[in-house]
């Protein structure tokens, strides 16, 4: 395969855009998640790569092969593409068995009737479903489908396999068994594939690499590490993870760190975006980064404890400095009044905060 | 922004779409500015077509009646319809399931058959009449007054008005009408408070659509209206030439017109109130099992008025023509023992037009229906997932159909088989009446069909795509059989409606394009009554037996 290249799609239902100019490639051998909220245009850049949408301006091509280009006047039909397209619905024909369902994309591309039967049984020996190929799809779970689903795709070996929040019509439990799954069949079987989800989590355990759209612009991109532990702004903080907030002033700015301030604290945390003395900011350090402390100190605050939460695997804190409410994870010391939380300042990151 | 294009399978469809719609639309509205016939070498374009309609007393006299006709219809059919819908979907009233299939009767009976029914019912001499003489002394109804008309026609359209009422309460959610319960309101209060209010806009629509279907009405005045000499404005038409003696067809166009010009702001009134309602219910609730109203000792009552409402718009008629179909004759002081005969069946296989009538009849349910279906899927299918204007358009022209009732459609695609070099050879077949019921009844088809559709996620024909299937063969390979079953069901429905039409096929009627219903408004006017009765009975058998077929399997009777 050849590197898949899209070029400042840009997308608009009417007077409102969806995509507005948004690049990214995707290397052979690769995942890329495409996360948002929704109403981001995940979908919506994983249709137009499909050809189910119709961008208005921009380029997609896979190596020298032009699937979309609004200068040259190219827009190559759906069924031309040759993706595999994994639907969130799942979009199984229900008139046709399990055998059939998979085998139609070889049929299309004229298969010989052997070969056809061989590679329709390992696609579906590959996805451990062997047993069901004369079933409906009525009859099967919604995981069974899932994998029906995904062979279908899979099948007719298309250079890029495309997957519209493949899990998301799963029990949370089932969920998070089948992205592990997932993980592995696409490391086994080397594939190159573009997944759209809304959860954070899923994206970091699929994907090689992240793209997280915010109203249909690239916010950021980057490895799963990257997206997590180094936001370049406070959405790629806030959508990655869970986090404190500390509305505050900046007071001193030197060296990558800037001093805090809000009412009744103040710390040092690391710049990200421009920040001078003066201006007003916000604090944001994720749970599980905040510590708790036994005493005063350089980076700590005094916070009352409000009440504390069993969540099972850990210890839920909610604490009360002013009107602030700050969360933590762990155990307190038991009998105390005062609590410290500690910011260590590589973790707490400041951020430029519109007046 | 690339355009993709229009293939040109659908350019096709949809020309020929409308074609078939706006070129016998277009030559009524042409005819009905023209002072001599279209074809007549000296013509020349003026309003005297009109100035003498309206300057007819007869003419607004029918309007007039036609007014009252469809306005007691709205207030008769609407608060029973409603009634009904509301017992049959909400309360534990007995017998349900019987209920449901008997409503829909009315639907499927022609029109014809049941003002000759209510004639020999109920007529002066009618089978009911002197048995009620017998008891009372006298006859206490007269059929034949405006009034009974209106009462008539009002209560055969019941069914219409339940339609759409019962539609709409059933997917209203129950968790609304639950809410007010919890919040203190009693049943009644929660069917005053909630329900009605939530189907209202399906009230208005039916409104509007019986209010509409009055001004069609044919068969009904023509046969009750007549004694007394009540026309309305089809009636109206339809005796233009008997009263002037020669085809006028300048005339019967500017009448046309004028009823169109009443029927077509109505169908873009429905259309626009579908629009409100399906706004109006933006938050569906869930469509959880129905807790029934207990109606208690009061479902006795129900029961009985759901009864006598059966018995005076199915069972009165229809045994009427069953009757009337095995006597040779009926009158004061004959015994029915003594009459019954089989002659009358007999005496219409006598006749060659008569058999080929059946013949022809049968043949336009069953192959014609099938074709129309077929026809009805490329429409709905060159629409299919498309947006822009070439749908739009699309969307609107086949409501047109529905604004032109049968009768005037069967003048119109008369003119266009008379006069247009090459169709003339068809006339004489009975396509000419196929073309005709097809386009009738393509509002109502496109709903079948696009129902249908609707019932196709996108996704299942985006992924046949992604897999490398090129659109034509998206439709055959998943699109088509898809909807397979509502195609069958939707070629039994049109069966059914095609076996009942008879207006459209009136002025179409000759040599080769005999059908029963059009045979029978011939037959009624001739009085030959043996034989309206006998090919009634036949009409009613052929429909009775779709109707078992639809059962049978299941189908939806409504869209």
């Amino acid at each position: 395969m050849n590197k898949l290249v899209v070029e400042n799609l840009h997308l608009q239902y009417g007077d409102n855009p969806i995509l507005k100019g948004v690049s990214m490639t995707l290397r052979p051998g690769e995942v890329v998640a495409l996360l948002g909220a929704s109403g981001s245009g995940k979908t919506t850049l994983l249709r137009s790569i499909a050809g189910l949408e119709q961008p208005s301006q921009g380029r997609v091509a896979i190596g020298d092969t032009v699937l979309y280009d609004s200068t040259a006047g190219i827009d190559m039909p759906v069924e031309k593409r040759n993706f595999g397209l994994v639907f969130q619905s799942y979009a199984l024909w229900p008139h046709r068995c399990v055998f059939d369902n998979v085998a139609y994309g070889l049929k299309l591309r004229s298969t010989a009737a052997a070969d056809l039967e061989s590679r329709v049984t390992q696609a579906l020996q590959n996805l451990g479903l062997g047993a069901l190929a004369k079933r409906f799809p009525h009859q099967l779970s919604g995981g069974q489908q899932q994998r029906v689903a995904i062979a279908r795709a899979l099948v007719y070996n298309p250079p890029v396999v495309l997957m519209d929040e493949p899990l998301s019509n799963l029990d949370a439990k089932l969920r998070e068994e089948a992205r592990a799954w997932l993980r592995e069949l696409i490391v086994r079987l080397g594939l190159s594939a573009v997944v759209v989800t809304h959860d954070q989590t899923e994206a970091m355990a699929m994907a090689d690499r992240i793209l997280l759209l915010n109203t249909g612009r690239i916010e950021q991109e980057g490895s799963p590490e990257e997206m997590y532990n180094r936001p370049q702004s406070q959405f790629t903080a806030e959508f990655m993870g869970s986090n404190n907030h500390l509305p505050g002033t900046v007071r001193e700015v030197t060296d990558g760190r800037a001093l805090i301030e809000g009412e009744g604290w103040q710390a040092w945390g690391a710049t990200r975006g421009a920040l001078k003395a003066g201006d007003a900011a916000t604090g944001v350090i994720r749970l599980e980064r905040t510590g708790i402390a036994d005493g005063p100190g350089a980076n700590r605050v005094a916070t009352e404890l409000v009440t504390d939460m069993f969540l099972g695997d850990r210890r839920e804190n909610l604490f009360k400095l002013g009107a602030l409410r700050l969360r933590c994870y762990g155990t307190t010391p038991e009998g105390a009044t005062q609590y410290w939380l500690e910011f260590p300042p590589d973790d707490f990151w400041v951020f430029p905060r519109a007046a | 922004m690339i355009a993709r294009r229009f293939h040109p399978a659908r350019s096709t469809v949809v020309l020929l779409t409308a074609v078939v719609i706006f070129a016998p639309l277009g030559l009524i509205f042409w005819q009905s500015f023209l002072n001599a016939p279209f074809f007549a070498p000296a013509k020349h374009g003026s309003f005297d077509a009109y100035r003498f309609i309206f300057a007819d007393p007869d003419f607004w006299n029918a309007a007039w009646n036609s007014v009252v006709i469809a306005g007691g219809m709205v207030a008769i059919a609407l608060p029973m319809g409603a009634a009904l819908a509301f017992l049959l979907t909400r309360t534990d009233l007995p017998a349900q399931r019987w209920i449901e299939v008997l409503v829909l009767v009315p639907v499927f009976v022609s029109p014809m058959v049941l003002a000759f029914g209510y004639v020999v019912a109920m007529g002066p001499v009618g089978f009911y009449s002197l048995w009620a003489k017998a008891i009372v002394g006298t006859v206490p109804w007269n059929i034949y007054s405006l009034t009974s008309i209106a009462v008539i026609a009002g209560l055969t359209h019941v069914p219409h008005v339940y339609l759409y009422s019962s539609a709409a309460l059933k997917s209203l959610g129950s968790d609304v009408e639950e809410a007010a319960r919890v919040a203190g309101a009693n049943p009644l209060r929660v069917a005053l408070d909630v329900s009605l209010p939530m189907t209202f806009p399906a009230l208005a629509y039916a409104a509007v659509l019986v209010f509409f279907l009055g001004f069609e009405l044919f068969g009904l005045p023509l046969v009750l209206g007549d004694p007394e000499g009540h026309l309305v404005l089809a009636t109206y038409l339809y005796k233009l030439t008997n009263k002037l003696g020669t085809p006028s067809y300048h005339l019967m166009a500017a009448v046309a017109v004028s009823i169109v010009a009443i029927t077509f702001p109505l169908v873009l009134f429905q259309r626009w109130l579908l629009k409100s309602a399906s706004k109006y219910i933006s938050v569906k609730g869930k469509a959880t099992r129905q807790k029934l109203l207990p109606l208690g000792g009061w479902k006795w009552v129900a029961l009985a008025m759901v009864a006598a409402w059966l018995a005076f718009t199915i069972v009165v008629p229809i045994s009427g023509v069953a009757l009337r179909a095995f006597v040779e004759q009926w009158g004061e002081g004959i015994n029915l023992m003594e009459v019954l005969t089989l002659a009358n069946f007999r005496q219409v296989l006598d006749q060659s037009d008569e058999v080929r009538a059946i013949v022809n009849t049968l043949l336009i349910g069953v192959v014609g229906g099938g074709l129309a279906v077929a026809c009805y899927t490329a429409i709905g299918l060159a629409g299919h997932r498309q947006t822009g204007g070439v749908s739009r358009f699309l969307d609107y022209i086949v409501l047109v159909p529905r604004a032109i009732p049968g009768l005037l459609a069967g003048l119109a695609f008369l003119w266009i088989f008379l006069f247009v070099p090459y169709l003339s050879e068809l006339r004489n077949t009975i396509f000419s009446v196929w073309l005709a019921y097809t386009v009738v009844w393509l509002a109502y088809g496109m709903r079948l069909i696009s129902s249908a559709l609707l019932q196709i996620g996108p996704e299942l024909e985006e992924s046949a795509r992604t897999a490398g299937a090129p659109p034509g063969r998206v439709l055959r390979d998943v699109t088509i059989p898809l909807i397979r079953f509502g195609l069958l069901a939707s070629w039994l429905l049109v069966f059914m409606i095609f076996e009942r039409e008879y207006s459209t096929g009136v002025y179409l009627l000759g040599q080769g394009t005999e059908v029963i219903g059009s045979m029978l408004v011939s037959l009624w006017g001739a009085g030959a009554i043996d034989q309206v009765a006998a090919l009634s009975v036949i009409n009613i058998a052929l429909v009775a037996v779709g109707l078992a077929v639809a059962l049978r399997f299941g189908v939806r009777l409504h869209e």
